[in-house]
């Protein structure tokens, strides 16, 4: 089949200017190849995807599954004879196909470029938030509340448990035998009512998923194009599900092992926080808890796991890539804003949480609006940031199964 | 006959292997005037008590002591006075036999009894005293050849530079820019050339004549007779040495029409591109508009059996210095390079990287399948076997094919052998030769005027050429050298090169021209018998003209006058004794190597009868690797088969069959020759003494079949110096072929 090869200039100029600026220093000598444990038998993943990346061959990346199932080991990287860095380049072959794939494309394009528009895409939420409370009730900042904790006897279930605030009238619904404490500590909802969190995420969310599916089946289209797949989406799905939850074959990286537990811990603690965020809603509406959860409420041990886990390995993750840039690549700006943002959202959120006893509540406020704020960037910028390799990698990986089936 | 004198040393290890004692009789008996033992012959003690002996009129010396590779400062005695032969007990007797057995003694007595036979038969070689003429001759003024004549005029010799062209330069001259020669070699740098020119133009000691030819060069090193033609008409001179660098010139392109060259105009060699990039244009033939996008295309025709079946070389650096100097002078260009191996080895790996790093230059694996105008103004490259597709097409406004280099050599041998069959004709005196001639003039005749040294050798009018029509050198060992002693060849003459290269080689190429003049001065050889003085005898009066020598000699030495009788011209000689091999009259000896002289080393050994069953075997093993690796085996205390008796040739070729009919007429069961590996990436110092010798070997072995003696009695084998590990399972085989055909039955004869 003959095609015309149509370099772009304007590719190459991004992917020098986005990260991938080694890529020209590959001379095609295979040694990538040769080392990375994804490379399949006859393939020539991920030499040929440097040389398209040195052409600026941008269509033949965006619709290339290989490039999503690199975890970045970086053993490419380490054995390189000529510095070309495999690693970084597909990195950012990556963050460019995100930006090829992105609709709508001007976010792509401004969470591409988070390297210059990063304080918009922070400051923004977190500007809408301040703007809102303060149309709501001014930034009428809450007194911290003494709370009487009534913790539960044996006897009854543990969705019986509660807090209780301590205005006299006492858990006169519940039953059975309850013990008292004292917590003195700031109520969020008292600043911001759960009504505006919900209005504010789910239309978020709902742009976000929108997004996401749309880039999705491009994507999907996209690889798809020169391969026969063969078997059924979901039964390739599952086993792709299962290899995502352990996390097996980022093990198989000799140069960066550890990343695999970090990646592992930031995995879970995400699902885990969803986990808990879902709990927390029936807790909410369907069993109608009294807010907010002890501490030892079932559904805050998870909440409090997950968090632990995001910190431990998004610190991890973080302190890593700024130590030892040969294993993990060199950071750039998309990475980093991403990480950034991450990192931002569970120190804030931790901040929060521990704010709301010892901080002044004017500092425990701003806290949790940058919390709030930094979350819906997050949520927005799903589909345009590093974040979207879920979807790209998951979907590459369900097409690779289905490839070889 | 010499009066010869015999020294023992007992040190390492001899005086322990062998009854020393026992020896004095048996050289005494062969000959020799006295024997001496002593603890350390290397010892300044040792070493006076030789020299006591030279001074008291000994003229023959036989060393019983070590290799003739060791101690050679020590036992420095003056050559021209007294002959001494190194009997080497040490690395072929202690340290490869058990010591103090009968064989291991056996051993002993008969290398010095050969060892005496040898000094009381040759003489001390009388020095050479020749006039010599220490101007150098440069034939092409090109980057090496410029290069050849401002080195060999800094070191103090007049020097005549001669070129064809009305100005010097040569290839390179054109050039704007070139590929990098300083660190930190990663851009072009401007052409200096001009410099080099001027420099060469303004040196006292350098003649340059432009626009001359070499019509005729006679004589030998240090006396070349030579006629050059002009605009000013003939003239003669005389010079030492010669360097020719005559260089290459591309590939002829229309020779490569699958590439679209000549069926569309937007298709240009890498020379026609080097021409526009020098005037800073950079425009389609075509309309004349400027390209936007470039197809450099590599290996056009080279490493393609159908054209150049080699890599030339150059060709990668250059297709990356025109796309520098490209993306230096025009904007917004976009080049791509289609390789198949992008070679630019050294230094210039840095070049290679900086030019990738150039942002509009791309590069990429592949084979161009065809180039075609597609109809619209572009032409498609058909790419295959690349990564960027299979049966991909790439569109350019501009194709450059980077063509190979072809080397400006005359094949002087086949310019012969073309003159010869003409001769033949011309005589018509049989007509199964005339018929043979004609055929030979059909294969040849493209060799008509190619002529450029125009030497008066008997093997033709040019230096020999080797593969691929590149004229010769010894290029694993000796690049510049020839077969034609003090004519040196350097730059991409002899091997396709860069500019950097040629200028590397010219200036080799001329400190091996005023060596060999320094050695011609002194009479001496130059390498690879650097510093021998001996020089060979012809007995004409029993030349037959059978013409072996004149033919057979590698250096070109003989020239033949009218009847076929060989003109010998000592200071083309190497001293490889390959003549003396050649020789079916047993003419050519030198004064100390001669067809005498070994023979009575065979003669002079005990053979043990046929009752002892102790079969008795000759090695003549070549001193250029097969003896060396010998001492080396010793060195590293290899034992091996003690009936084995080495006697050191000068080359495989310098063995004459006339030896091979002593040994066997002796009673010895059984001969093998080890030489330097033949063929085509020869290892035979020599050239072709290895195959010389092979295939005498051929022919006595078939003479042996006809005499119903077993031909498996002589042996032919190769060895590298680094194969020393293989000597005693050599001989080990040999023996017991050897024993299979039982033992020589002219023994007790």
């Amino acid at each position: 089949m003959q095609k015309q090869i149509i370099p772009s200039a304007d590719f190459r100029k991004q992917l020098r200017e986005r990260g991938g600026e080694s890529a020209t220093r590959c001379y095609q000598c295979a040694t990538c190849t040769s080392v990375c444990e994804l490379t399949a038998e006859g393939s020539l993943f991920p030499r040929s995807q440097m040389l398209k990346s040195q052409w600026g061959l941008a269509d033949d990346l965006a619709g290339d599954a290989g490039v999503w199932l690199c975890h970045q080991c970086n053993d490419c990287t380490a054995r390189c004879p000529r510095d070309a860095k495999p690693g970084d380049v597909l990195q950012t072959i990556r963050s460019l196909a995100i930006q090829e794939l992105s609709t709508p494309r001007f976010m792509g394009k401004l969470v591409g470029n988070a390297g210059k528009t990063w304080p918009l895409l922070i400051g923004l939420p977190i500007l809408m938030w301040f703007v809102l409370i303060f149309a709501v009730n001014g930034f009428d900042v809450p007194e911290p509340t003494n709370m009487k904790i009534i913790h539960a006897s044996a006897d009854i279930s543990f969705v019986d448990a509660a807090y209780a605030q301590d205005d006299g009238h006492d858990d006169a619904g519940h039953h059975g035998e309850l013990v008292e404490g004292d917590e003195t500590r700031l109520v969020y909802e008292e600043l911001v009512p759960h009504k505006y969190i919900y209005v504010v995420y789910s239309t978020a969310f709902l742009l976000a998923l929108f997004a996401v599916l749309v880039s999705a089946v491009k994507f999907w289209n996209l690889i798809g194009r020169n391969e026969n797949r063969k078997g059924s989406f979901i039964g390739s799905f599952l086993p792709v599900l299962a290899e995502i939850g352990s996390h097996k074959r980022f093990g198989s990286c000799d140069t960066s092992s550890s990343r695999r537990w970090a990646h592992f811990c930031v995995l879970w603690g995400f699902i885990g926080a969803a986990f808990a965020s879902g709990l927390l809603v029936i807790s909410l509406y369907i069993t109608k808890d009294p807010l907010p959860l002890a501490q030892t409420h079932p559904y805050k041990i998870i909440g409090n796991i997950a968090m632990v886990l995001l910190v431990v390995g998004g610190l991890w993750l973080f302190i890593n890539r700024l130590t030892d840039s040969g294993k993990t690549g060199a950071s750039k700006a998309y990475d980093t804003f991403f990480l950034s943002l991450v990192v931002l959202v569970i120190m804030t959120g931790a901040l929060t949480e521990l704010g709301a006893f010892v901080f002044p509540p004017l500092a425990a406020s701003i806290v949790y609006v940058v919390h709030l704020g930094s979350i819906l960037t997050l949520f927005l910028t799903v589909p345009f940031s590093k974040f979207a390799h879920m979807i790209y990698r998951t979907l590459a990986m369900v097409h690779e199964r289905m490839v070889e089936a | 006959m010499n009066q010869v004198g015999v020294f023992v040393c007992t040190g390492c290890d001899i005086g322990a292997a062998m009854n020393v004692a026992g020896l004095e009789e048996v050289v005494t008996e062969a000959g020799a005037a006295n024997c001496t033992t002593h603890p350390c012959l290397c010892s300044p003690e040792g070493v006076a008590t030789i020299q006591g002996a030279i001074d008291d009129g000994t003229d023959g010396v036989v060393l019983g002591a070590c290799s003739h590779r060791a101690k050679i400062e020590e036992f420095g005695f003056d050559r021209t006075k007294v002959f001494v032969e190194r009997v080497s007990l040490r690395e072929q007797v202690a340290w490869c036999q058990p010591h103090g057995e009968e064989d291991t003694q056996m051993l002993a007595e008969d290398l010095l009894r050969m060892g005496v036979a040898r000094a009381a038969r040759v003489s001390a070689p009388e020095p050479l005293a020749m006039t010599i003429d220490r101007r150098v001759m440069v034939v092409g003024g090109g980057r090496a050849g410029l290069e050849a004549a401002r080195v060999a005029a800094g070191m103090g010799n007049p020097v005549v530079l001669v070129e064809a062209a009305d100005s010097l330069g040569g290839h390179v001259a054109g050039m704007k820019d070139t590929v990098p020669e300083h660190p930190p070699y990663d851009t072009v740098h401007p052409n200096e050339i001009g410099r080099l020119v001027e420099a060469v133009e303004a040196h006292p000691g350098i003649t340059v004549l432009k626009s001359h030819t070499t019509r005729k060069i006679d004589g030998q090193p240090g006396q070349f007779e030579v006629e050059l033609t002009g605009p000013a008409g003939t003239e003669t001179l005389q010079v030492g040495a010669i360097v020719q660098a005559t260089g290459a010139h591309p590939y002829d392109a229309n020779k490569l029409s699958h590439l679209g060259y000549g069926a569309s105009a937007d298709v240009v060699t890498a020379n026609e591109l080097e021409s526009m990039l020098a005037e800073s244009s950079l425009a389609r033939p075509s309309d004349g508009k400027s390209p936007e996008r470039v197809v450099f295309v590599q290996c056009a025709g080279s490493r393609d059996p159908e054209h150049l079946p080699y890599c030339s070389s150059e060709c990668c650096n250059t297709s990356l210095k025109q796309v520098a100097a490209i993306h230096r002078d025009f904007q917004d260009v976009e080049t791509a390079v289609i390789y198949r191996d992008l070679r630019s080895p050294g230094q210039l790996e840095r070049f290679y990287l900086g030019v990738q790093e150039l942002p509009n230059s791309l590069f990429t694996r592949g084979e161009v399948g065809g180039i075609e105008d597609n109809g619209n103004g572009r032409l498609s490259v058909q790419l295959r076997d690349s990564l960027l597709g299979d049966e991909a097409i790439l569109e350019a406004d501009l194709v450059v094919l980077a063509t190979g280099l072809v080397p400006n050599a005359a094949d002087g041998e086949s310019i012969r052998l073309l003159r010869d069959a003409r001769a033949v004709i011309a005589k018509n005196e049989s007509e199964t030769q005339v018929a043979a001639a004609r055929e030979t003039v059909g294969e040849l005749e493209h060799h008509d005027d190619t002529e450029i040294l125009n030497l008066g050798y008997r093997q033709g009018p040019d230096l020999p050429v080797l593969q691929y029509d590149f004229n010769d050198s010894h290029y694993i060992c000796f690049p510049y050298e020839t077969r034609r002693t003090g004519i040196y060849a350097a730059g991409a003459l002899r091997a396709p090169m860069d500019p950097a290269q040629a200028a590397e080689d010219g200036l080799g190429a001329a400190m091996k021209a005023v060596q060999c003049l320094e050695m011609a001065a002194r009479g001496e050889a130059v390498h690879p018998r650097a510093g021998d003085i001996s020089v060979p005898e012809f007995s004409l009066q029993r030349c037959t003209q059978c013409k072996r020598c004149t033919e057979e000699c590698p250096f070109g030495t003989l020239n033949e006058d009218e009847k076929g009788t060989p003109e010998y011209n000592e200071l083309r000689c190497r001293r490889c004794g390959i003549c003396l091999g050649s020789c079916p009259e047993r003419i050519i000896n030198f004064p100390d190597y001669s067809v005498g002289s070994v023979a009575d080393m065979i003669k002079s050994m005990q053979v043990p009868d046929e009752e002892e069953e102790k079969p008795h075997v000759v090695a003549f093993l070549c001193e250029n690797d097969a003896l060396p690796a010998l001492d080396e085996a010793a060195k590293r205390g290899l034992k091996w088969n003690p009936w084995v008796r080495v006697i050191p040739v000068r080359c495989l070729g310098a063995i004459n069959v006339v030896w091979i009919a002593d040994a066997l007429s002796s009673g010895i069961d059984g001969i093998i020759l080890i030489g330097c590996k033949k063929g085509d990436d020869y290892q035979c110092h020599f050239i072709n003494g290895s195959e010389l010798a092979d295939r005498r070997m051929t022919n006595i072995q078939e003479t042996l079949d006809r005499l119903t003696l077993e031909s498996e009695r002589v042996r032919i084998d190769e060895l590298a110096r680094n194969e020393f590990a293989r000597i005693p399972e050599i001989f080990d085989e040999f023996l017991e072929t050897i024993d299979d055909v039982g033992p020589n039955p002219y023994k007790g004869f």
